[in-house]
């Protein structure tokens, strides 16, 4: 049998009747959300609510107001955050989560959302990535729903990121998050960036497989402030 | 924050890597059975062009190449790396592993995903190339002065569409001298 070769997911078509299209967007969504499991853990569950640590942290810094979870799987807290607006891209997410809002393309969200938020979060968004260098023009859409001193939660992993990796990527990364006071008025407030530390396993010359920290809500971490720079963090809720 | 009368529990974010072992099973029920990876097609016609007959394959995913395969490298006239893993060691630990195999047998195929090199965020001693496909095998050439390196990858920017995770994109052929 001759198979055609393909190079990548757009060379050959999905298997494309209904049923199996709403199959694969569910599995694809959730290759993608680990945090979706927190969502099916918490549905039926009367007495206990889980969190993820990350996200205790996010939550016990958010400012009164209104709150955008987008890409990050958010209705998994709903309960815990007023004013909650859940952003996905994957329509497949209205079928469980009727309440949340489905965009093509970050250039709705202004549209919908004009200056209307206090914190925006994007926690470790599959579709932010494979951007080249850094995701700097998403965050210009995100400034556009926030309200003047309204905090971005920003995170994501550097190995789904186009970059040089055999430059100092430390200083690439956090470079880059202080470039945006310039391109878009983002005050980095805080980050954490982290690495593997890999050490030999025994006296061979084996070494640990495991991914850089933290395959939930990404190595790199930001708080940004909009307009303003005079946000004060709690870390005695960062478990980092 | 919103009050609940639930008790709430903080837990530990779970680990991605538990999903890579099954990525090319589950990306294969997208599809129909009428397409192939073509760089996995490339392994089988290297092997077979080059007349290698027993190839020892390292693997975490499993690719269902058609080969002849022995069960020890020291049997083997080809050792063929997609184990993703090794591309999470340092720079240095790489290199150690192919100069480990190269003493094994000769001939080495690796296959490197280029989205985890220099994982640890080390500083690079060697001048390399500005661009980073090049400077992957600069730096390989560079680091292996005792074996021929022949990159034989195919370049392209990766939006994350190409089933690294399935089969590394990097392809090189090392042989030792």
């Amino acid at each position: 049998m001759t198979r055609k070769l393909i190079e990548c997911f757009d060379d050959y078509p999905m298997i494309n009747n209904k049923d199996e299209i709403t199959r694969h967007n569910y599995i694809r969504y959730r290759l993608g959300r680990l945090k979706h499991e927190f969502w099916l853990k918490n549905r039926k569950n009367k007495e206990k609510i889980y969190v993820e640590e990350y996200d205790w942290f996010i939550l016990n810094n958010l400012k009164p107001g209104n709150t955008c979870m987008f890409g990050s799987a958010g209705y998994y807290l709903e309960d815990l955050i007023e004013n909650l607006t859940v952003v996905e891209t994957w329509n497949v997410v209205k079928g469980f989560y009727p309440k949340a809002h489905i965009v093509k393309h970050r250039q709705e969200l202004e549209k919908l959302f004009p200056n209307t938020f206090d914190n925006f979060v994007v926690n470790n968004n599959r579709g932010d990535h494979w951007v080249v260098d850094a995701p700097t023009e998403h965050m210009i859409e995100y400034t556009k729903t926030m309200h003047d001193g309204a905090l971005l939660f920003y995170s994501f992993r550097d190995t789904q990121i186009v970059f040089n990796r055999f430059i100092d990527q430390y200083e690439h990364f956090l470079n880059w998050a202080k470039s945006l006071e310039k391109v878009c008025d983002l005050h980095l407030i805080w980050h954490d960036i982290k690495f593997a530390k890999k050490q030999k396993i025994s006296n061979n010359i084996e070494y640990d497989i495991m991914e850089n920290p933290d395959t939930s809500n990404g190595n790199l971490k930001f708080v940004f402030q909009y307009k303003r720079n005079d946000y004060k963090l709690d870390m005695s809720y960062y478990n980092g | 924050m919103k009050e609940t009368t639930k008790q709430i529990e903080v837990i530990p974010s779970s680990n991605l890597y538990k999903w890579a072992k099954n990525f090319k099973r589950v990306q294969d029920r997208f599809f129909d059975n009428q397409y192939k990876i073509r760089r996995l097609q490339q392994i089988e016609d290297f092997i077979y062009l080059n007349n290698f007959n027993k190839v020892y394959h390292e693997y975490e995913v499993d690719l269902e190449l058609e080969m002849s395969t022995v069960e020890s490298k020291s049997d083997a006239d080809l050792i063929l790396i997609t184990h993703q893993g090794y591309s999470r060691y340092p720079l240095s630990g790489i290199i150690e592993k192919v100069s480990q195999w190269l003493e094994e047998c000769p001939n080495l195929y690796l296959c490197l995903n280029r989205h985890y090199l220099n994982i640890d965020n080390k500083k690079v001693d060697i001048d390399l190339p500005d661009s980073f496909l090049p400077a992957i095998t600069s730096w390989l050439t560079q680091s292996l002065p005792n074996a021929v390196v022949v990159d034989i990858s195919r370049n392209y920017v990766d939006r994350g569409s190409h089933f690294t995770w399935v089969c590394p994109d990097r392809h090189y052929y090392i042989k030792k001298i």
